[in-house]
């Protein structure tokens, strides 16, 4: 009987400020002159209004209407939950709340949603994992046992990384390439270490993310019970849907009537004998792996190439890359916490997601969540700060 | 389907995109069998046509030029009067059976409407520029606005070169907008040449295209960066440039190059490594494409119609010579920068083509005909 896996990315990068060529070096307060708190904060509270708080509240009431047989995971970015505490704290109580329910569960992620899983040793990473790990510890008094990297970004040794940590499992993208004619629908183990992997169903987990308002998608309308009798007609043992938060509300508006989706979904499933809802960890602990995944090149959740390419796909987002890397040397050998931060929140991946240059199909989603007219102008921008930066890390 | 077309210039002797503009245009509309004659004042030397169904037609000789401004009231005069005097001689030369009228810009927009009159045919009418674009929409002189207003309201069809241009003849001109029609330009592509460390401005030296904002950029660069700055071209403004950049004590790294041959001006685009178009009003700005079908990476001004349809380049406010700067210097600076607008603006520019300026000139035709 498959069990459903519903899973929510909740992440907000802290966006740039227009930095010119002319600011290098005259920057004081680096916080504020390089990070647009005006913006942030505007692009927050709304995305909060449209989609965080009525989603969490939905949610609340359909764990509570079914007795928690509604089960739901969420991976929250320390970016995000900074956001919170500055500017909505009542956000977090929220997802306190849906927490204590007992029906919610929680998972781990590097704290600034970064690419440190790319880096040539994984030093960074374990840090930014730990940093993580202490905020779920510091706010939900949790110790989550599943990871989920950057963007699902995963590949061996990630995945030996994970297990090593203490993890019990680890969630990718569903990706032909490391499946081959295997379904997703069931849990797998990496080849080379001992940790079990979540596989999102991308197809059925699309439908909602990105079709759901297509009226050009033979699936079109989708309802609850459409939806429920899909799954329930589908093959194995846990269907993972796996989505970013702001689908809700943000990403489809609510016009498209995806809460009314939302809405009748826990109940339509639950008329079907052979569907459950359960957590990521549920999930883990429940089934026994079927086979190995093997990973030596990294893949992800991202666009149609479902690798890295999104963020390291042309030479500028390479240039900047290793820039980072470079200052990030820099800095660790100086050990100034307040630059090394700083250092940090300009390593979430948003920021090279802002000059990819992958065209039409994918370029339009880019375009969509760009701060930036063209990707040219995120290069240049990001640039340079990171030469900003850079100048602080070599003096000082 | 035969067209009079009435223009005013046509390569290889040509001064600014109007030209380039018709030459496309007609080849493009030869190639789907429509045959153009084409009329122009006669040169001092003779233009020919290199294709079957291209007549080209000189009417006589004229001392007036279509980005001409009379500049004090004796030569205003004198400069009216040659208007006049050519507009009336091409009533007299236009003869022959023809489906309709197509006529650029103001200069013989009289000559056009009276035709159309005389010969009972629709009257087809590109704007490329109008009077607010040449004056950089500081004192347009009523005369020419005049004219243009009236051949717009004759004419059956317009054809904008950009959506831009189709705001101004509507909120300008009080033209209904669904009597235009957006046709942006096209570009045979140049080619790429070994790239020097050149940063190029080239058009003519008026408040239009805004060549002082690329000094003033030039300048904030030059504290940066090293490199040589072009200015390719002439006009009124060449004077008080050259006083500029002594002034701000970079004329040992500014070049004046004055008028340009249709080679040389191939020849700069395909060696300059940044191409900046910082007009105060532009229309359209083909320039901005050559330069980029010659390899170099465009910075444009958010004031040229170009700016609407080309997503690979950048696009700066005229008088934002700090943000001018900025792009020119992580230009100068980042190869990856550099090589990755060069490669999509170039693959980009593959989709204008003078093939769908005919397509869409003919599709206004046919709705005529």
């Amino acid at each position: 009987m498959p069990s459903i896996c519903f899973y929510f990315e909740v992440h907000q990068p802290f966006r740039l400020n227009h930095f010119s060529v002319f600011n290098i070096g005259n920057t004081r307060d680096f916080h504020s002159t390089y990070f647009n708190q005006h913006l942030n904060q505007k692009i927050f509270e709304k995305v909060a209004k449209k989609c965080y708080l009525p989603t969490n509240n939905l949610f609340l009431d359909l764990i509570r209407k079914y007795d928690g047989k509604f089960r739901i995971s969420y991976s929250l970015t320390g970016t995000f939950v900074e956001y919170c505490e500055k500017y909505l704290p009542e956000l977090l109580d929220s997802f306190k709340e849906l927490f204590k329910t007992g029906a919610v569960d929680l998972i781990e992620e590097t704290y600034f949603h970064s690419l440190s899983g790319l880096y040539d040793d994984l030093d960074e990473f374990e840090d930014q994992v730990k940093m993580h790990r202490q905020m779920i510890k510091r706010i939900f008094n949790y110790k989550p046992k599943v990871f989920r990297n950057t963007e699902a970004i995963y590949d061996n040794r990630i995945a030996q990384k994970i297990a090593d940590l203490g993890y019990k499992g680890i969630i990718t993208e569903g990706a032909e390439k490391i499946l081959g004619w295997r379904s997703p629908n069931f849990v797998y183990k990496p080849v080379n270490a001992n940790l079990k992997v979540l596989l999102r169903n991308y197809k059925l987990s699309d439908d909602v993310g990105f079709r759901f308002s297509a009226r050009n998608w033979p699936g079109f309308p989708l309802t609850a019970d459409k939806y429920a009798n899909w799954m329930s007609n589908s093959f194995g043992d846990v269907i993972n849907l796996f989505m970013d938060y702001e689908t809700f509300g943000e990403h489809q508006w609510v016009e498209t009537g995806i809460f009314e989706f939302l809405k009748h979904l826990p109940g339509e499933v639950l008329k079907h004998d052979n569907l459950d809802f359960a957590t990521v960890s549920e999930a883990v602990e429940r089934y026994n792996a079927v086979g190995d995944i093997d990973s030596p090149w990294a893949i992800s959740w991202a666009d149609e190439d479902r690798n890295v390419s999104t963020w390291l796909g042309n030479d500028m987002q390479i240039a900047c890359f290793n820039e980072l890397k470079d200052i990030g040397r820099k800095l660790k050998r100086k050990g100034d916490s307040d630059l090394l931060y700083i250092w940090r929140l300009l390593q979430t991946s948003d920021h090279l997601y802002y000059i990819s240059t992958k065209g039409f199909e994918d370029g339009n989603v880019h375009a969509y969540f760009s701060p930036y007219d063209i990707p040219y102008d995120g290069f240049i921008n990001y640039m340079n700060i990171l030469q900003d930066l850079k100048e602080k890390a070599e003096s000082r | 389907m035969k067209i009079a077309m009435i223009g005013w210039e046509y390569p290889p002797f040509k001064v600014g995109g109007l030209g380039t503009h018709c030459y496309g245009l007609t080849h493009g509309l030869a190639d789907k069998n429509v045959h153009i004659d084409f009329y122009m004042p006669k040169l001092r030397q003779k233009v020919k046509s290199d294709n079957k169904n291209i007549n080209i037609i000189e009417v006589g000789e004229t001392e007036v030029y279509p980005y001409d401004r009379p500049d004090d009231k004796e030569l205003g005069g004198k400069f009216f009067d040659a208007v006049y005097r050519y507009n009336d001689l091409l009533v007299q030369r236009v003869k022959g059976k023809y489906d309709l009228i197509h006529c650029h810009d103001w200069l013989t927009m009289k000559a056009a409407v009276a035709l159309k009159e005389k010969m009972g045919i629709p009257l087809v009418l590109t704007i490329h520029s109008t009077e607010y674009d040449r004056s950089g929409w500081i004192y347009p002189n009523q005369w020419f606005v005049d004219i243009e207003r009236e051949g717009m309201q004759k004419a059956d069809r317009i054809i904008a070169v950009s959506e831009f241009t189709k705001r101004v003849i509507v909120e300008k001109y009080g033209i209904h907008p669904d009597k235009i029609t957006v046709v942006h330009n096209a570009v045979y592509p140049i080619g790429e040449g070994e790239k020097r460390n050149l940063i190029l401005f080239l058009g003519r030296l008026t408040i239009q295209k805004g060549p002082e904002f690329f000094l003033k950029a030039a300048k904030k660069v030059l504290e940066f960066e090293d490199a040589r700055f072009v200015i390719a071209g002439a006009g009124d403004l060449l004077p008080r440039l050259i006083e500029q950049a002594v002034h701000m004590g970079i004329s040992n790294k500014v070049i004046f190059t004055g008028k340009l041959t249709e080679e040389e001006v191939q020849h700069i685009y395909k060696i300059s490594s940044i191409y900046v178009m910082p007009s105060v009003s532009e229309p359209f700005g083909i320039t901005a494409l050559e330069a980029i079908s010659a390899g170099t990476p465009t910075i444009v001004s958010k004031s040229a119609g170009v700016s609407e349809v080309l997503k690979n380049c950048f696009k700066v406010d005229f008088w934002d010579t700090d943000e001018m700067a900025n792009k020119i210097i992580a230009l100068l600076r980042y190869d990856s920068l550099r090589d990755a607008m060069r490669q999509s603006s170039k693959r980009e520019i593959q989709l204008f083509t003078w093939d769908r300026v005919a397509e869409r000139t003919l599709d206004v035709y046919r709705g005529l005909a």
